[in-house]
């Protein structure tokens, strides 16, 4: 199997995502796996791909279109990521604290859920924690730094940071050293990219997505549709969540591995 | 005076001689250097865009720099052919980000726009972990050598960067400018043989300068390794940042990019720098992204934009970059401008998004200095001052000018026609200095690339219509001139049509009539004689029936039906005995050469068969004969029907008027046939007519020919 691999060359550029969905349909790819960056925008160009019965799974994000013969989603569980988040913060607050919550997008249905999720577990099982500030999500991790700089330098009262996105977990994590209040004020950041400062405590954790299970099985599913067997509409990966302790461990590796496509 | 002239043309013609050969040989040397496996020993020449194709990136070429100012993931710039296998590509290089990468590919095809997107190999700087990089792309990437640079990767700073692949061995160094060295290796098992060569930069700006490309071979490699055979390339697996072997280095670059985003809280946004005091100049700070680097600085935040002066211009800045710029100001009608500025960049990676207005918005003045998108259609496009190129647009019932840099472009990029509808980016400025006090606004492009063509001009303009009537007319003229030539064929075809059907009723009906008339005599001289009346009254009877079938046959079918019963010769010689009626003439038929009378076309054999039944007439009614030889000769280029009798002849010229024989003569003529009628008195009378086989002959021709060729 050949896997042609592609993406804007900038960061949320929903327009040359879709010409990219448009160029592999028109090429007749027997299969297209996409990672939407919105929800909404892909919708139509998605469902015009489908129109020309191409196998598609959608990756990450849910669009709001129903599962078909040809389109079927593989989808990080994000009520088990935001539960992820909510319990590791209970667990270094001792169940008590304030904490304010930085990148919400709702622009991704992905991004919702995990902050619903995150925000219901925390109401629920630790109701001593209080979500005191939410920020909206910017488009860089620069802006995001800003964004949370200005919230350290407001005078609130923090015991800790949730950031829902790559971009937001580095943002804030820049705003913590540049106020040297990292390590001091708790960082929970979601999807794996900044990795280093979970070695030294700087970054407390991070919600990580299996991308390699993610990508082993929307593979799969392509490889099923096409061979005329049985696939599911729906398939949930648990998140895991990555800390110090273990970050070196064979199932954290599996997950940090880059090239999952080789020997496939 | 004509010595002198001579001597001027002398000098001309060896003029154009010397540019004729140097074109020539620029051409063999391109062709050749685009075919050959190995490139030529060439610096490349950063000027000439047209040798370059772009795929992403904002890419400028000044003063001999090739700049990228754009943080895109993977903007690359190539060049050179796809079958150059063994070479090495130097280059001065730069970083002007803090957390990116930027180098030279090597061995590339299959380029296109995207992250990785495309297959070859690559080797650069990272300023992210300070490190020289060595992998392969394949749409995705895979990195084989990630080695430290002691003591690391400063952007703005130049480094020089040798990349070298000779057979499946990569090798690069990087030399910094107090002369370290950094080198990494590998070797590719299943390597890409061969293809061309690039520029590219990953999340940052980059700086390229002195790009040399030269043949590579084994005695280079150990020059820059050693005897010793590089390292298998092994891809590492895991993501940047995830082991702990680099952890300091992760730590620091983090630190660094996170103490450059450091800002004054204090900045003042840019739309209320309008309502501080006018008339005098007040220190100000500022925030915004940048928009435009050249000619004049742009930046521009949530709510409006600005001019910048810088006190020093000598940091490399690129559109995109977030920017904190401290200045006098100097308050304008719309914008202001910010002079004797310092200006730092706070961070990158954060391109603004245009502004779609329109050009009344436009006119307007409320975006001055603000990054927009506009569309226009283009009147006029004119060479500017420093090498600018200028257009003049219009849109509803405002026109505007939109101003680019053509530096690095010997001419305009590619055809633009004037009423195309253009969509550009940049940036909306009210300055007369740019405007001329002829339009309300103007707008500078950051690059060439900022222009869209969205619309041809439209295929009915002025000159377009004229030459269509034009054409027109000419098409209803031909289409005149040959209805009057079909009607006047129409016409010629039925007046032949006529004198065709009166030949056919003279060689009919009236032989006929001329039967039944003879028949008529007889039966008068027969009265009393009851046997021989009955014997002509049949006969007569006959007559009439067979001339009334021929007159109907005549009419619908205007061929003989007993040619194509009979075939010729029979049909013939039922003729001639039916106008004997049992006279004494004998009659014999001949057919020479085997061949089948049936396969003569109806067309001719009817002719024929009109032709031989008037000479069977005359022969019977004038000439008294009492022997007739009708032969059909088979020939393989023609048909030759010929009818001797022993007649009394005729003389020469003799008869020659006469409308049977004249007949005879159009007959033959309408099927291209040759008549000949040969007689004398007392030694009877030969009608010869001979058809060439046109058809067959051509045929025969074609089979000899295909012969040959097989």
């Amino acid at each position: 199997m050949t896997v042609y691999w592609n993406a804007p060359t900038r960061p949320h550029d929903v327009q040359k995502q879709i010409a990219l969905l448009e160029k592999v349909v028109a090429l007749h790819y027997r299969g297209i796996v996409l990672a939407p960056d919105e929800t909404l925008a892909l919708r139509t160009p998605i469902k015009h791909a489908l129109a020309t019965h191409i196998p598609i799974v959608v990756v990450g994000t849910e669009l709001g279109i129903d599962p078909a013969s040809n389109l079927s989603y593989v989808l990080n569980d994000e009520v088990a990521g935001g539960r992820l988040a909510a319990r590791r913060l209970g667990l270094i607050l001792n169940g008590q604290g304030a904490v304010a919550i930085v990148g919400l997008d709702p622009k991704l249905k992905s991004m919702t859920l995990r902050d619903r999720s995150f925000e219901d577990t925390l109401a629920s099982e630790f109701p001593r924690i209080r979500v005191i500030a939410r920020r909206p999500g910017q488009a860089s991790a620069a802006q995001e730094q800003e964004t949370t700089g200005e919230l350290l330098q407001s005078g609130t009262s923090l015991e800790a940071l949730v950031a829902l996105s790559a971009d937001a977990t580095r943002g804030a994590y820049y705003a913590l050293i540049e106020s040297n209040r990292a390590g001091v004020i708790h960082l929970i950041g979601f999807d794996q990219d900044l990795l280093p400062p979970i070695r030294n405590g700087g970054l407390d954790s991070v919600v990580a997505q299996d991308t390699f299970e993610i990508g082993r099985l929307a593979i799969s599913q392509i490889d099923g549709r096409l061979h005329g067997a049985q696939v599911p509409d729906k398939l949930i990966v648990q998140p895991k969540l990555l800390t110090r302790e273990n970050i070196d461990s064979p199932e954290m590796r599996e997950v940090l591995t880059a090239h999952w496509w080789e020997g496939q | 005076m004509k010595q002198v002239t001579r001597s001027r043309t002398a000098l001309l013609l060896m003029g154009a001689c010397v540019v004729f050969t140097a074109m020539v040989a620029f051409l063999a040397w391109r062709l050749s250097s685009s075919r050959l496996d190995t490139p030529p020993a060439h610096t490349a020449s950063l000027d000439r865009r047209e040798d370059w194709t772009a795929y992403g990136g904002t890419w400028e070429a000044v003063d001999g720099v090739m700049r990228n100012n754009s943080d895109e993931r993977g903007a690359k710039l190539m060049s050179g052919s796809a079958n150059w296998k063994n070479y090495s590509v130097e280059a001065d290089v730069q970083l002007l980000g803090q957390y990116g990468d930027a180098g030279l590919i090597l061995r590339a095809r299959n380029e296109e726009e995207g992250v990785d997107a495309y297959n070859g190999y690559f080797a650069g700087l990272r300023d992210l972990d300070d490190s020289v990089i060595l992998g392969r792309a394949d749409f995705g990437w895979r990195e084989y050598q990630s080695v430290p640079v002691k003591p690391r990767v400063n952007a703005q700073s130049w480094y020089h960067l040798k990349f070298l692949a000779y057979e499946c061995d990569f090798v690069v160094t990087a030399t910094s400018l107090s002369g370290d060295i950094t080198t990494a290796a590998t070797r590719n098992q299943d390597c890409l043989q061969s293809g061309r060569f690039g520029l590219k930069s990953y999340a940052t700006g980059a700086l390229w300068r002195n790009v040399q490309v030269r043949p590579a071979t084994r005695a280079d490699e150990v020059a820059m390794i050693g005897p010793e055979p590089p390292p298998s390339a092994v891809a590492h697996d895991l993501a940047g940042g995830a082991t702990s072997d680099t952890l300091d280095r992760d730590l620091e670059a983090i630190d660094r990019e996170t103490k450059n985003h450091h800002f004054d809280p204090h900045a003042i946004p840019i739309g209320n720098l309008r309502l501080l005091a006018p008339g005098k100049l007040t220190q100000v700070t500022v925030h915004g992204i940048v928009t435009l680097t050249s000619p004049v600085l742009f930046i521009q935040d949530a709510g409006a934009g600005l001019a910048i002066v810088r006190r020093d211009a000598r940091l490399p800045l690129e559109i995109g970059d977030e920017v904190e710029a401290t200045g006098d100001l100097a308050p304008g009608d719309f914008s202001s401008v910010l002079k004797n500025a310092s200006v730092r960049v706070l961070w990158s990676h954060s391109p603004v998004a245009p502004v779609s207005v329109t050009a009344s918005q436009a006119a307007s003045g409320n975006y001055d200095a603000m990054f927009i998108e506009i569309e226009g259609l283009l009147q006029q496009k004119e060479q500017g001052p420093n090498q600018s190129l200028v257009l003049t647009l219009s849109s509803g019932s405002q026109s505007f000018r939109a101003i680019v840099s053509g530096k690095g472009r010997t001419s305009f990029p590619w055809t633009l026609e004037e009423k195309s509808r253009l969509q550009l980016h940049g940036i909306c400025v009210i300055d007369p200095a740019y405007t001329q006090n002829q339009t309300p606004f103007a707008v500078i492009l950051p690059a060439i690339d900022d222009i869209e063509v969205v619309q041809r001009p439209p295929w009915w303009s002025t000159g377009h219509i004229v030459a269509g009537i034009i054409v027109l007319l000419l098409l209803v003229l031909a289409a005149q001139t040959i209805h009057g030539r079909l009607e006047r064929m129409k016409l010629r075809a039925v007046f032949e049509e006529r004198e065709r059907l009166a030949h056919e009723i003279h060689d009919t009906l009236a032989q006929s009539f001329a039967g039944i008339g003879y028949q008529l005599q007889a039966i008068h001289d027969e009265v009393g004689n009851e046997t021989e009346l009955r014997e002509h009254l049949d006969l007569a009877t006959d007559l009439v029936r067979t001339s009334h079938d021929e007159a109907r046959r005549s009419i619908s079918a205007l061929r003989s039906e007993t040619v194509e019963k009979l075939g010729l010769l029979q049909a013939l010689d039922e003729c001639a005995a039916r106008i004997a009626n049992g006279g004494p003439i004998e009659v014999q038929l001949r057919n020479v050469g085997g061949g089948d009378p049936g396969s003569i076309p109806p067309r001719v054999a009817d002719a024929l068969f009109r032709i031989g039944q008037e000479a069977i007439a005359n022969a019977v009614r004038h000439a008294d004969a009492s022997k007739m030889v009708i032969s059909l000769l088979h020939q393989s280029t023609a048909w030759q029907l010929l009818i001797e009798d022993d007649g009394r002849g005729f003389p020469s010229g003799q008869d020659s008027a006469n409308f049977g024989i004249r007949g005879m003569g159009k007959r033959a003529e309408s099927i291209g046939a040759a008549l000949d009628i040969r007689s004398s008195p007392g030694a009877g009378t030969s009608v010869q007519v001979t058809v060439p086989r046109v058809k067959r002959f051509i045929r025969s021709r074609w089979r000899e020919y295909d012969r040959k060729v097989r």
